[in-house]
Parts: C-alpha cells; structure tokens; sequence
C-alpha cells in the first residue's frame, strides 16, 4: 500500500511550496508540487506606461528583483525597436552577471549544504584550529540556548550525511564565510545599478548609468574577492562533496526528472552575440554519449492551466495568457501555470544551461558515472559561477575600451517614447534559469503583461495530458526508507533553488501575543 | 560606499567611541501588495527629508538574505513594517527584537520565509547583531494594488514622529551590541 506524505512548507527555499509524494517500498512513486501562493502580478501591469513595467515588475521578488526588470526591459526593447548600444549591454552583463556570484554560493552554503552534514557533529570536534574552534563554540552556544535557526528546521541525518567532525566542522565555517562574501559581493551590483535590491538603472534602450575608470576599478577589485573565494573554497567544497560522500547519490541519480533542458541562451561575449556565456538550446530526451541540442522556438511555449486555480483555459502561448483565479476548481492543486514547449515539460537553470553548452566539466562528471539529478545541479551551479566570474573579467575589460571610443553610448535615445502599438519578448537567463516576459503595447499603454519565470517550468503541476511537471517527475524513485524522514524528497526539491517567493514580507507571528506591542 | 567606511570606523574595538552611532532606518515589504508595503512607503517619505550623516534611510523591498550587508553595518536599526497581529487595522506597534525573543509561543515568524527578523538573527552569526527596534502598522488590506488604503495611508505622519521619537531616544540610550 502506497502511504502519503506531505513535505509542508518545504522551508530553506524563497516562497512557499507544498510537495505530496507516495512512497511504497521505500521509494516515491508519484509526487504532486503545490505553489501556495498566488501570483499573477502582471495584472497591475496592464494601463500603465510601458516605461514602467521594468520598474514594477522588479517589485515581483525581493530575491530576483532585477532579473525581472531586464527581461522587461529587454521586451520593450523590442516592442519599441530600441538598439542597446554595447556599452550599454556590457553593464547590463555586469550587474546581472553579480547576481550568480551573489546567489549561488548562497544556495549551496544556506539554503543546501544543511541537507549534506550532519551538524551535530560539531560537538565532537577534537581539532585545535582556532577559527573552528569559535564556529564550534557558537554552534554549541545556539544549540544550548535552543536557538538554532537558521540551521533548522532540518531532517534527521540519513547514510548519505557527513558526520566526520573535521569535515562537517569546515563546511560549517564556510558557511559562516559564505555570508560575509555574500554582503561584499551585494555591492557589485549596486555600483552601477545604484543600490541592491532593486537595481535602478536598467531601462528600455540600455541603461542609465555612465561608468567612470572608477566604478570599473572598484568592480574589479571586488571580484577579485569573489573570484578567490568561489575558487579556493566554494568549487573545492562542491567538488570534495560531490565526488565523495554524496557520489553515491550522483549515481543514483536521485532527482533526474524528464531529461528535458532549456536555456534560452544570454550574456553576450561579443557585440553581435556570436558568442554566449550559456548558449541557447533546448534538449529532449538527453543522451548523455550523444546530446543534442536544438534551438529555442519560443512560438512552441504554452501554459497549460488544467490543474492550476485559474479559469478554465485551453493551454495558450504567454503572449494570449490571463489570469482569473477560480478557487474552487475540481482536480486543481496549485498557484503555478504549467509552461510546456511543444507539449513537453522541460527543466531550467544552471543543469539545463551546462548541458545545453555541453560543457566539458559536467560531461566529464557523467561519463564517470553521475547521472544528472540532484548533485549534478550542484555541480552545474558552482561550474556557471565561475563562468561568469571569467565573463565579468571580459566584460570589465571590453568596457574599459569602449569607454574610451567616441560616441561611446549607453543607451539609444531614439527609441525612449512608447510607441502607438507593439508587442515584443524579452528573455533572461538568471541563476535560477529560463526568464521570459511578454508585452503588448496599445495606444501607448501596456494591453497585455506576461512573465513565465524558471520555478514556473520546474515547479510545474501536471499539464493536459497528465504529464507531470520536473520537480514531480525528478522525485520519482527518490529512496525514502523512512516515511518520517523523507531528506531526500527535500534534497531533490531543493537542488533546483526554488524561488516561489514573488509576494509577502509580513511579519506574520503565530502568536496573537505581538498585540501586547500595540503602542496605539 | 562612504558610508560603509564610517561605519567600519565605528566597528573597530577601543578608539572610535566618539564617532557617532550608525542608525539604519529600514522600511520593508511588498509595493504590489497594497498595505504589505507602508514600511516602503513611509521610507519613501523619509528620503525626501534631512537627516545627520550618521543616520541613513534604506528602502529594502521584499528582500530577505541579502538585506544583510545593510543590518550589519548598523549599530541601531529602526525597522518599519507590516505586521499582521490580528488587531484593528492602522493599529501601530513597536517592540525591540529582544522583547519579541522572550514570547513564550515562540515568536519566529515562519519557518518556510526568511523574513526581516530572521535575518538580523543571522547577522549575529558573522558578527554583531545591531539594536533593533520594528515600527509595525495593522494592514488593512493585502490585495494586490500600488496604493495604500486610506486608513494605512493616513498613519503615515504619525509613523514618521515615531521615527523621530526613536531617533531622540537612541542618543541617550547606551550602545547595546550583542557579540557572538
């Protein structure tokens, strides 16, 4: 007999989630994911000036706010037929590609590693380090004190687990250090996108910021920080992890899915984007010995809303889409759309993106024996930091030139009035993978707004053919030898960095106590 | 990034006593969200105004994480926010994080969303933890929408004296910094 069980929140990820599985045998045999909130932003959108939408749509997330403004930006750009100069492409790719420096050691030291070690084991540690040695007494200072957050909540520590004391205690040292890189990495944003969250200077034609020799010194001198510490420490971890204790896993294969990638492919390398950061390519049905890849047709993208709390709809391309919620719909389990491409569910984000680029690191990883799930994300996600610490070196430098030709330009003016009528796309490949937004413009008014984010691909509930989405999918097989304990239902889950945030900030207590606070 | 120097300065044992206390004012929430987002709001307003060097007006949105190199460069941090306690709606509180530690129920707000508090718990973990107090106002309404209800938009005013009132108080209040 199949016995449920319900992972509700999911917690350590943005937003809310709800996953469902059956387990018999010791193994998932079907899975349902549930986004909890509503969505659906898009319809504050509509009558507003165009101009605004990048500004708006930034207001969608607090954790990828500026990944929404260029992906509008880019879709006026195309409604209004505006040309970003290169200059202005470049800072573009400069403050955009901080957020994967920003956001991937992040997932993997606050939001994940807690899934790979066994914290506990701190109090075992015999070593004479002084730096462990603090981490130790604070990590036992929390615990004693009954004040763990944020190393709880967790599950309890499965065979996969590191418990040696040494390793679990410099993981957790690393953490601690992941936090301060992450606070001086926020700054490289903001040099040109004058302040992080919500970045100012990206607008439809390129962007507002003039760079000075300056700003393009100061960038550099922070990513060299970044570049030692994603280098000597973030890489080694993944790698010291990946290819030990959790190699098991990797072979396993926990949290494949579908075999189905996407990238639409961004960060342009040169001016007339001949050559990408992450090409673009769709994949169905990988064949590791043999991938291929074929282009991104964005015409053949649907929704379906079959299982989502919306009205009935016949599954439409982004451009067509609504947004009318019906609560009490039969069969419905989910806030979240089912975006399919020519039918088929399809994964993005730094998985997707390495293996559409073939890139040689992640095929090595599956020739030896990973196949793509869980920790092979991992992987993909330290490998694309780096990537774009490498790009942003390029860029910085392409910069510096530009800067110093006539004419150097920003943005093009010419095209800054919204134009009578228009519709254009806009496609983004943030961290966590596959941006599209979607505009129509009439009588110089936005008539129509829509935006299919990565968590919307991956998150996805089944579609009209029953298919289900990738997180449901990836889980299937997942081992869950104890119904109590299902870590690795979580792992799976959160080794795609899922971002259901798009919405609340409240301080929301479960407690009616905090009226006690009531000044007035 | 001038800023982030003087507080450096601050941060250093023994010397720098004299140099003043970085007071961080923070509004947060959501702007889409009608009241969710009076904290944004009534930072917007504040911006307009003129301040001493050593206090700065920060507007942070719905971030979580990643407001973390704003809390720890402060020494006090004043945060305004939605804060949904069930009462009449405008209703405005105020409480120091350490009083709100204490609630026996446990006050944490939600494990599944790394929210304002959560994070400047987190700052104690790399560093200090600044004192923080959290101006809170009822919503009304968290319907999707750019304006406040009139109700939450009229308590504005009166959110900003309480601001002001924070700020004369912190100048005679001793630094209280938690060390981990």
């Amino acid at each position: 007999m199949a016995k449920k069980i319900t992972v509700d929140p999911v917690t350590r990820i943005e937003g809310h989630l709800k996953i469902e599985v059956e387990i018999e045998n010791g193994k998932v045999i079907n899975a349902w994911s549930s986004g909890t909130m509503a969505r659906g932003f898009e319809a504050l959108l509509l009558g507003k000036d165009p101009r605004d939408a990048s500004y708006v749509v930034s207001r969608f997330c607090g954790v990828c706010y500026s990944v929404h403004q260029i992906a509008s930006a880019r879709a006026l750009d195309a409604a209004f037929g505006a040309k970003v100069p290169w200059g202005g492409n470049l800072i573009r790719n400069l403050v955009m590609g901080a957020e994967f420096i920003y956001d991937h050691p992040l997932h993997f030291y606050q939001l994940s590693a807690l899934d790979y070690i066994d914290i506990m084991a701190i109090a075992n540690y015999k070593g004479k380090d002084k730096e462990l040695l603090a981490v130790k007494d604070k990590i036992v200072g929390l615990v004693k004190a009954n004040d763990t957050y944020p190393l709880t909540p967790r599950y309890e520590p499965d065979e996969f687990c590191v418990k040696d004391p040494d390793i679990v205690i410099s993981a957790v040292k690393h953490y601690l250090d992941a936090l301060k890189m992450h606070l001086a990495a926020r700054n490289m944003g903001a040099i040109w996108g004058g302040r992080t969250p919500h970045y100012q200077n990206i607008v439809v034609g390129g962007v507002t910021s003039y760079p000075d020799v300056n700003q393009v010194a100061r960038f550099r001198t922070m990513l060299d920080k970044q570049k030692k510490f994603i280098e000597e420490v973030y890489i080694p971890d993944v790698v010291a992890f990946g290819t030990g204790p959790l190699w098991p896993l990797a072979k396993l294969g926990v949290g494949g899915g579908h075999y189905n990638y996407m990238s639409y492919g961004d960060f342009q390398l040169d001016p007339e984007g001949k050559k990408l950061v992450f090409p673009g390519g769709v994949i169905v049905g990988l064949n590791p010995a043999n991938i291929k890849v074929d282009p991104v047709d964005t015409k053949k993208i649907t929704e379906s809303v079959k299982y989502g709390w919306y009205k009935e709809n016949k599954p439409v391309h982004p451009f067509d889409g609504e947004q009318v919620f019906k609560l009490d719909k039969k069969d419905a389990y989910t806030f979240v759309k089912a975006p399919r491409y020519d039918g088929k569910p399809l994964e993005v984000g730094p998985l997707a993106r390495m293996l559409v680029a073939k890139n040689p690191t992640v095929l090595d990883l599956v020739a030896k024996g990973a196949k793509p799930g869980a920790v092979a994300r991992h992987a993909a996600r330290a490998i694309e930091t780096k990537l774009m610490v490498d790009a942003c070196y390029t860029w910085l430098d392409q910069l510096m030139t530009e800067m110093t030709k006539p004419g150097f330009k920003i943005h093009d003016t010419e095209h800054w009035n919204p134009p009578d009528k228009g519709e254009g796309a806009g496609f983004h490949e943030p961290p966590r993978g596959a941006l599209g937004h979607w505009i129509k413009v009439k009588d110089k008014k936005i008539a129509n707004y829509q935006a299919v984010v990565p968590s919307t691909w991956n998150a996805s509930p089944r579609c009209e053919n029953g298919i289900r989405g990738q997180y449901e999918e990836a889980l299937i097989g997942a081992p869950v030898p104890d119904p109590k304990n299902p870590i690795n239902v979580v792992r799976v889950i959160r080794s795609f960095d899922p971002c259901l945030a798009c919405a609340v900030h409240i301080i929301d207590p479960q407690t009616n106590e905090i009226r006690k606070f009531i000044i007035e | 990034m001038k800023k982030a120097t003087k507080s450096s300065v601050v941060r250093t044992k023994g010397g720098a006593k004299s140099s003043p206390q970085k007071i961080i004012i923070l509004g947060v929430g959501n702007v889409l969200l009608s009241d969710e987002g009076v904290g944004v709001h009534v930072a917007n307003e504040l911006m307009k105004m003129e301040f001493p060097p050593n206090v700065s007006v920060l507007e942070g949105g719905t971030d979580g994480f990643r407001l973390l190199n704003v809390i720890t460069e402060a020494e006090r941090l004043i945060v305004i926010d939605a804060v949904r306690g069930g009462a009449q709606p405008g209703s405005i509180y105020r409480f120091d994080i350490n009083d709100v530690r204490n609630c026996p129920s446990g006050f944490k707000t939600s494990v599944h969303q790394i929210g304002i508090l959560e994070v400047i718990d987190l700052s104690g973990l790399i560093g200090k933890t600044p004192y923080t107090t959290v101006i809170g106002v009822e919503p009304k309404s968290l319907k999707m929408g750019m304006e406040l209800s009139p109700e939450i938009k009229a308590k504005i005013p009166r959110v900003i004296k309480l601001v002001f009132d924070e700020l004369k108080m912190s100048s005679k209040i001793k630094r209280t910094i938690k060390l981990l």
